[in-house]
Parts: structure tokens; sequence; C-alpha cells
């Protein structure tokens, strides 16, 4: 920590009409500031302090950037409240040598990143979040770390603390981190060994089934309540978790609501209390640390191809393939890259989940900076679906399967959105009477009974329909094109236009077909019949184009539009 | 109008360039999968429009725009025939400029919607890309890409390369649609100036079927021309845009026969 850093420092926000102390750092807490003071006080007090306004937002995005990290421990974290965490680390612990080693890891991690945080494990959340912030108070059945003052009940217990290099902000933030197991197989309950760094953090962790014996000497205030509902039962002599467990439930339900009771039994394991993870859990995941960063393309990509061949594995085990892919690059300082990417048909091959990403890496360029590079890689997908071995031919390949890949590149590299397949639709608007429907959307590949067999069927039936010209344009323009046309009565067909500012005249004209709006949807202003005609200008070539509005009867001075091109 | 009887030393020296480059053979390989127009044409191209192989068109002027889009559409249904995909490639600029396809009408054209794939790309470089990647795929039959205004980024370079991928594919036609005629060199096997021709009419006296004023400017293997076809929407063929009573009288009868069956 520097010089400047052990200056005292506080933040102040508006609450209750005064400007007052919201956070400070420990050389702040020194000088018996305390939170909630007003600023004219502390100024009065010290005239030369550094004061900083809070920026609710800074502090929001600072802490969904720390939750992004975070997530290399477990796909499940959680926003909580303003300065905490939550994580699910059932079943992730082992992979980080346990749960102790697991908080250490994390918590000497962002000590390194600038953030004093305190790690709890417990076996439900709300032990774990009352046991990250008053652990102090209940250190006999605790394993903490030593580094805290242990088992002393009058130990400072400040919560704030301040990132020594704030990084977006400069403002003293603290994190405390709760982390929960649930019905954790595993063995623990020894001692967290020393940190073995200079940073003042803790890591408590209770073992399962102590979740009683750890909550019930806390202060109230653990239970997450109000701080009015806290101060209330103080009030009543009721100062520990303790001796409100102890009591009948009746009458505190009928004095502060459900809310009270409720928090206790979840604290308590009573009742189940489920997270919100931020991000979707992925159905499997591959991932890879690096003892080294990696920054260059080729080694990210091959990379990615290693954890495609394990993701690989995983799917070809439960006869799925993946539709969604993503893959995180923890960059080594903290900032995390998420790619994502989707597929028209479940995928599972490696190679061309590497061929792929490459492209999405190339539309990306610079946007996915690696900076120093990256630590931690993980590949997800997260939407499988159902996707039995096909039998491949020695001879033909599939050309089906080649032109679903060839969708996908060209989707990673320009966007999914972009790759449409003209569909069909029930109305005869004829702006609308086709969709451009995402191609990976569309699944009448090629043999499948689709559309197209209608214009064969139509041609058996009925002959002469093609003998004559094709009563659509090959081209629409999305919008008409307004056009001066002249007709010679106001109801016929044209006999000039000037479209582009070029003059055509209308050599023959076929029409007019009515086209009248659908009467059950609310056109708002667009409900005007047109007559569309199909017009061959002297040099040949052939336009549509529409009066708008039946004269005197819709409107007096109906306006032209050019609407597509024929052959 | 074919071409004229080369001599003995030319064919031979034709014959030894093709020992270094397979696409200036005096005759395609047997296994080039060629369209055919009608017999004029195949003969100036020495047995039809080659699949794996790059071709440049270009409206005769702005107003042949839609022949020229509808001359395209002809080729990638003759390309894709029954079963085969084609691809659209084109700048979002292009699709506002000349409007983007529009399923039922092509569907009318020949060239069934369910069977076109459409892209849209941001820049003019993407669109170069992404038929270069589809040429190099064997599921298409037909790529077409749309360039706006001279399409200045396919140059001799660019076009090489197109080239190159249309040949490493089966048989994928390569369309490179301008949508202004450009003098600027290529290494398209043919380039193509479309004009709308004045149709004949139907026996109704409307309009008639699509007629094109097609213009061969440029050929590798043979003479250039000017032709004028019809194009038959109904069996995807292109027919010599001569007035033929006796083919007229067929067709009437043809016509008739759905009436007196149901009588």
């Amino acid at each position: 920590m520097s010089a400047q850093a052990d200056a005292p420092r506080i933040v102040v926000a508006t609450v209750e009409q005064a400007q007052r102390v919201c956070a400070l750092n420990d050389a702040a807490a020194r000088l018996r500031l305390k939170i909630g003071m007003p600023l004219a006080d502390v100024r009065a007090m010290y005239p030369g302090i550094a004061v900083a306004e809070a920026d609710a937002e800074a502090d929001r995005n600072l802490l969904e950037a720390v939750a992004d990290w975070c997530d290399r421990y477990t796909p499940l974290v959680a926003l909580d409240a303003l300065d905490g965490l939550v994580f699910d680390v059932t079943g992730c612990a082992h992979l980080f040598g346990g749960e102790t080693e697991l908080a250490r890891d994390l918590v000497m991690r962002l000590a390194r990143q600038g953030f004093h945080a305190r790690a709890a494990v417990a076996d439900t959340v709300g032990c774990a979040w009352a046991v990250a912030r008053y652990g102090d108070f209940a250190a006999s059945v605790i394993a903490s770390s030593p580094l805290e003052g242990e088992g002393s009940r009058s130990s400072s217990t400040s919560r704030m603390g301040e990132g020594s290099q704030p990084v977006d902000s400069s403002l003293p933030l603290t994190h405390s981190n709760s982390l929960t197991r649930r019905r954790s197989p595993l063995p623990q309950g020894e001692r967290a060994r020393d940190a073995g760094a200079g940073f003042a953090t803790s890591t408590f962790i209770v073992p399962p089934g102590k979740t009683e014996s750890a909550i019930l000497p806390l202060p109230l205030a653990a239970l997450r309540v109000d701080a009015d509902v806290a101060a209330d039962l103080a009030t009543m002599g009721l100062h520990q978790v303790g001796d409100l467990a102890s009591r009948p439930r009746a009458p505190f339900a009928a004095r502060f609501g459900k809310e009270l009771l409720l928090r206790l039994d979840r604290a308590l394991g009573r009742l189940d209390e489920p997270i919100a993870p931020r991000l979707p859990v992925p159905a499997a995941m591959a991932e890879q640390r690096f003892p080294d960063p990696i920054a260059r393309e080729d080694d990210v990509l091959g990379a990615i191809e290693r954890l495609a061949r394990r993701l690989a594995a995983v799917l070809e085990r439960r006869g799925e393939g993946g539709r969604l892919f993503q893959v995180a690059l923890f960059r080594a300082d903290g900032k995390v890259h998420r790619l994502e990417l989707g597929t028209g048909a479940p995928l599972r091959d490696p190679v061309r989940v590497r061929k792929l990403f490459e492209e999405r890496l190339a539309a990306l360029g610079e946007a996915c900076d690696p900076g120093f590079g990256y630590d931690t890689m993980r590949l997800s997908a997260l939407v499988v679906e159902r996707s039995d071995p096909a039998q491949t031919g020695l001879a033909a390949p599939d050309r089906a399967e080649e032109l679903a890949h060839l969708i996908d590149r060209l989707g990673a590299r320009f966007g999914l959105r972009r790759v449409n397949r003209l569909v069909p639709q029930d109305t005869h608007i004829p702006e609308f009477a086709v969709a451009a429907v995402p191609a990976h959307a569309v699944r009448c590949a090629m043999g499948a009974s689709s559309p197209s067999s209608r214009s064969a069927g139509r041609g058996e039936e009925s002959p002469e329909q093609d003998l004559l010209s094709p009563t659509r344009p090959i081209r629409l323009f999305e919008r008409p094109e307004p056009i001066e046309a002249v007709a010679q009565v106001p109801d016929g067909p044209p006999v000039r236009f000037c479209w582009r500012r070029v003059t055509h005249r209308v050599v023959e004209a076929e029409g007019p077909e009515r086209i009248a709006m659908e009467w059950w949807r609310d056109g708002r202003g667009n409900k005007m019949t047109r007559d569309y005609f199909c017009a061959e200008i002297e040099d040949g070539a052939r336009v549509w184009l529409y009066r708008e509005g039946l004269y005197g009867r819709e409107t007096s001075n109906p306006r032209w539009y050019l609407h597509g091109l024929f052959a | 109008m074919g071409p004229a009887e080369p001599s003995p030393a030319l064919n031979r020296l034709r014959q030894s360039l093709a020992g270094i480059d397979p696409s200036l053979a005096p005759h395609w390989p047997e296994h080039q999968r060629l369209i055919g127009f009608e017999p004029s044409i195949d003969i100036a191209l020495s047995g039809g429009l080659a699949c794996a192989a790059l071709h440049e068109l270009a409206p005769a002027a702005a107003s042949h725009a839609g022949a020229a889009s509808g001359f395209a559409t002809a080729l990638a249904a003759r390309a894709s025939g029954a079963r085969g995909e084609a691809l659209w490639v084109a700048t979002d600029f292009a699709f506002a400029e000349g409007g983007g396809p529009y399923g039922p009408g092509l569907d009318l054209f020949g060239m069934p919607p369910a069977r076109l794939l459409v892209l849209r790309v941001p820049r003019a470089a993407d669109v170069l890309w992404a038929m270069e990647e589809a040429l190099r795929c064997r599921a298409l039959a037909c790529v077409v890409a749309e360039l706006p205004g001279g399409g200045a980024e396919a140059d001799l370079t660019a076009t090489r390369r197109l080239s190159l991928a249309a040949r490493e594919g089966v048989a994928g036609l390569g369309l490179l649609l301008r949508h202004r005629a450009t003098p600027a060199p290529s290494a398209a096997a043919t380039r193509w100036t479309v004009a709308a021709a004045p149709g004949r009419p139907d026996r109704f006296g409307g309009l008639g079927r699509a007629a094109f004023d097609l213009s061969l400017r440029k050929n590798r293997r043979g003479p250039c021309g000017r032709w004028i076809v019809e194009w038959d929407h109904h069996e995807r063929a292109f027919r010599p845009a001569v007035p033929v009573v006796v083919a007229e009288t067929v067709l009437d009868r043809s016509d008739r026969a759905p009436f007196v069956r149901a009588g």
C-alpha cells in the first residue's frame, strides 16, 4: 500500500437530507470517524480530509466485474445486495484443493487486485452471509484465518476496507464474499492455515452441521434484518440470534412480520434459499487454466479446440450436441471476455467449433484485446440438443451437414441474423408475404418437403398459369419508392413516370391488381387500397408500380410508388 | 456463329497451355458441369456456361438492373436444378438500392425461395470473403455476389481468388453481379452485359415471358457475341426469342388439353 492509500479517505452520500459518510478506509476509521456521520461534523474535526462522492452505478459495475472474474470458481455466482457475492460451490471446491483453499485463494487473489474481502463457507446462504460479516463473534466453531483477531469479540469488525489500487473509480470499496455450500460431500472442518500474506483478510469455514452453533452467538443484524428491527429487538433485550431462536415464534411473527422468522429459518437451514445466478448455467463445460497467461490467437484457438474435444466427449456420452457455445476468456488482470456463437444444428466436432470461433475472433478484431494474456479459459455449451450419431458415408460427403457448417461460419462472422431464408407468410400484402428468417432457425434442409414443391405442383395443375409472365417481381424495395406518375384517367394505368430523376414512358401496362389492406389490422393510417400495375417501359425493363388510394373514394390525389423490379 | 476453325499449331499451343492451367483448355474437361443456353450461344461458350468458374454480370444501363438480377436468378435456377441450393450475398446498401430478393417473385420465376439463402453483409469486402467461403463449400450449386456501383473491390486479384475458389469447389457457379458495368480487368471466365429486351406479348396480348438482350463482352474460350433470349420460367430453360408460329400453335393445343379432359 502506498502512502497515499494510508491517508484517511471517506465517501459521502446524501442520506436523510444530509451528506453522510457511507464508507471509509482504515486510516479514517482510526480517526474515530463512523459510518453515518454527517459530512459537516467530519469537516469540523478534520478539515483537510479527502472526500469523494458515492457513485452507486460505478460500485455496481465494479461488483459485476468482480462477479465476472469470480466465475472462474463456480458457474453459480449471484450478486448480493451492494457489496456481496454468493457462490454455490457444491462440487467445485475439490478442484481448488478443498473449501479452505478455495476461500483462501479467492481472498488472496482479490487482495492482489486491491480488494479487502472476507469469505465464508457454510451450509446455507444465510449462515455464510452472517459469518462473512460477523464471523468474528463466533470464532470458536468457525475455522478462520489467524490473521484476523481470532475469537475476540471486541475486535474491529469494520467491513469497510479500501481498494488500494482502484481501477475505474477512486472510491474505497469493499466486497464481502459469502460462499455457500450445500450438501457438500467433502469432509472438512480443518483450520485454515496461515494465509501467508500481509493483508487483513479473513476466511471462515463453518463445518457441515455446525450451522446452528455458528450462527446463534452472532448479533441479530447478522440475520439480514433491517437496522430498525434490530434496534427494536435490542430494546427488548435481544442481542444475539440465539436469544431469538430460543423464544416462542408467534409473538415475533405478530410484532415484526414473517420476514424476521423467514430470515432465521433460512439462516438455520430450515427453509431452502435458492440463489439467482447472474449467468445461465451451462449444460456442459470444459475449463483450462494456464500457469502462464496466453495471448497469441493461435494459442487461444488451440486451447479452444482442446476444450472442445473434452466437451465433445461429455456431449457424446449424453448423445447431445451444442447449439449455443460460449467461450469465457479470463484475462490475467481480471477482465473477462465472453464470446458466444450459435449453430444451425447440434455440433460436437472440435475442429468445427474452433473454426467458428476463429471467424468470431476475426470479426471482433481489436474488440477482444488479450492484454497481458488469459490465464483461464472456459468453453461451455449453453444450449444443447439431442444429436444422435449419424452414419457417415465413405464416398459422398454429407451436403446438408456441409451447408449447415457454412451457415454457421457465415453466422459466426456476420451474425446469424444476417444469414436468412425467405419463408412465405400467410398474408397477401406484398411486403409481408415473405419474411427473412435466420437460416439456422429454418429446419427445411435439402430434400425435406418444402414450399418449393408448390411451384412444380402448380405447373401440372394449371399449365396456362406458367405461360403468363410472373405476376410478382423478383426484387422488392423494402420501402416503396415514391414516383411522379401521369395517368390518362385518374384510375387508369400510368403513361409516364419519373423514378430516380429519370422519366420513363410506359409502353405496356398490365393491371390493375387491386390489393386492399387487411381490415383486421390497425394500419395506423396506412390502410389505403393499392392498385398494382406491371409496366414495361420503352427499353423493355419491367417495373411494379402502384397507386395508393382509390380515386374519389379514399383520396382525391392518389400517390404513386414503385415497389419492385421484374426481370 | 461458332469459333473459326483453329489452326493445328494454335491447337497444340492451347493444349500445352492447358497443361499449365486447366482453365485454359480448349474444351472443358469431362467432369465439368455446364449450363446450356441455346445452341448458338453454347457454341460460343464451347459447350455451355462452366459451373466451376466465375462469371461477371452487369446491367447495360441503370434501368436494366432488374434484367441483370433476372438473368442471374435464371442462371442460379438452372445451376441449382431440382435440389441444389443457392446463396445470394449482397451488401446492405446493394439491397437497399436495388431491392431485396423477393420470395414469391423468385418462386414464379423458377427459383424456389426455399432453396435460396440470402446473406446481407455490411461491406463490399465481406461480400467477396463470403463468396469465396461459399464457393469452396461443396453443398452450394450457385453463389451470386452482388456489389453496389462498379464493384471496384472485385479487382483482378480478388476475381482471381474467386476463380480459384470456384475451381476448387465441385460445381459451384460463381456469379458476380455488379450494379454498373466496369471496364476494369478481371479474371472471370466470361463477362456479360444484360439488358431487358421488349418481350413478345402472350396469347392474350398481355406481357409475355421475360426476354434478355445478352452481350457477351469477354469470353476466355471463344468469341463474344450478342443474343436475345427468352427465359422459360416454367421449364427453367432459355429459348431463342424468335417468334415461331408453329411453336405457338403447339403451345395453344397443349394448353387447351385440360379443359377438354375436364369436359
